[in-house]
């Protein structure tokens, strides 16, 4: 067995992971093949500092919480949780909530605006203020520079006749 | 009741017997926390985690079919719950400028026990303790899962597959890659 193979089977030679017959193998080459111990050795020693790290012992009144949990409403269990949504939720998601709830606000107070007439916005619609309304389609609406321009020319043109 | 074993208990449980929780609860607390312990790296939190895995085996009585073996289900339940809330935990990282509280880190600060026999060994334990919790946080977390199973808990790679939800093959990658980060980084922290 090459070093090469060898050192990718440690971490299971270690853990008594590999076939019979591999695990004889390595055992082999690692009497053999004074690099390959070493390493090996790296490995056993990592895993003994691992132990190191600390264990933690449930409190005494462990079992009592979780059966105070499981009696408490569902709904009790729940609130703490919910606390959270808000700082949870993506901004997109809080952006596109506040744009709906803005548009339907606004057109919601503006429907009661115009319905009770406190900024004249409903006015009654005769047909000549449709007609004038519909002027803003016009190349040179009323008003504009470009109506005073063609009135101009439009003069001109009768003058000269 | 104590002889009974851990999917008898299950089944009386289902039966709405409280004795038999209590009797699963404490027989595997200790491994339960410290699974949750080991891989989030702060002690209330896992101790929130491991009650609510046993909620869970407590609603899940009923519907429990002893095909795997018991601390192999109940690890599965754990790694899940920890794996969500590690996610949770870093969605709200992201999102922190929505909170409107001051608590700023995840976290937190580790907790470390705080008896020991001098102050000095106290110190050293503290200090060797800290360094490998921190580097096992900084695995990733399919890696760190595996190798606490198979360090702590002394599972199978058959076993560590089940929980995980990976294949045999999968497992012995994740962990020989485990193995030489750690050797990488407590390389110069060795008893």
């Amino acid at each position: 067995m090459k070093c090469r193979n060898v050192q990718k089977k440690l971490s299971a030679y270690q853990d008594r992971e590999l076939e019979p017959r591999e695990q004889e193998q390595v055992r082999n080459h690692l009497l053999s093949c004074r690099a390959c111990r070493e390493q090996y050795a790296e490995l056993e020693r990592v895993w003994q500092t691992m132990g190191g790290l600390e264990e933690i012992h449930p409190d005494p009144w462990f079992y009592r919480q979780i059966v105070r949990k499981i009696k408490e409403p569902r709904e009790q269990r729940l609130f703490p949780s919910l606390q959270w949504v808000p700082r949870l939720l993506p901004a997109p998601v809080i952006v596109f909530i506040l744009l709906v709830v803005g548009i339907l606000t606004g057109t919601y107070l503006g429907n009661i605006l115009a319905q009770s007439n406190i900024f004249l916005l409903h006015y009654e619609q005769t047909s000549e203020t449709v007609l004038n309304s519909m002027r803003v389609f016009d190349p040179a609406p009323p008003g504009t520079l470009a109506e005073g321009y063609f009135r101009m020319v439009s003069y001109k043109e009768n003058d000269s006749r | 009741m104590d002889n009974l074993s851990s999917e008898e208990l299950m089944a009386k449980i289902a039966e709405g017997d409280n004795d038999s929780f209590e009797i699963l609860v404490n027989r595997h607390q200790t491994s339960v926390l410290n699974l949750v312990y080991r891989f989030i790296g702060d002690r209330t939190q896992a101790k929130d985690l491991a009650q609510e895995v046993f909620i869970r085996v407590w609603q899940a009585a009923k519907t429990y079919k002893p095909e795997a073996k018991f601390t192999t289900w109940i690890y599965r339940i754990t790694a899940n719950l920890c794996f969500n809330e590690l996610k949770s935990a870093r969605r709200k990282k992201w999102f922190q400028f929505l909170r409107f509280d001051t608590d700023n880190e995840i976290h937190g600060e580790k907790d470390f026990p705080d008896s020991s026999p001098s102050p000095e060994d106290l110190l050293l334990a503290k200090e060797r303790s800290r360094k490998i919790s921190d580097a096992l946080q900084r695995l990733p977390d399919n890696q760190r899962m595996a190798l606490i199973l198979k360090r702590y808990d002394d599972l199978s790679y058959q076993e560590i597959a089940k929980v995980i939800g990976c294949s045999v093959s999968a497992v012995e990658s994740l962990l020989f890659r485990a193995k030489r980060t750690l050797q990488e980084k407590l390389k110069n922290y060795e008893k």
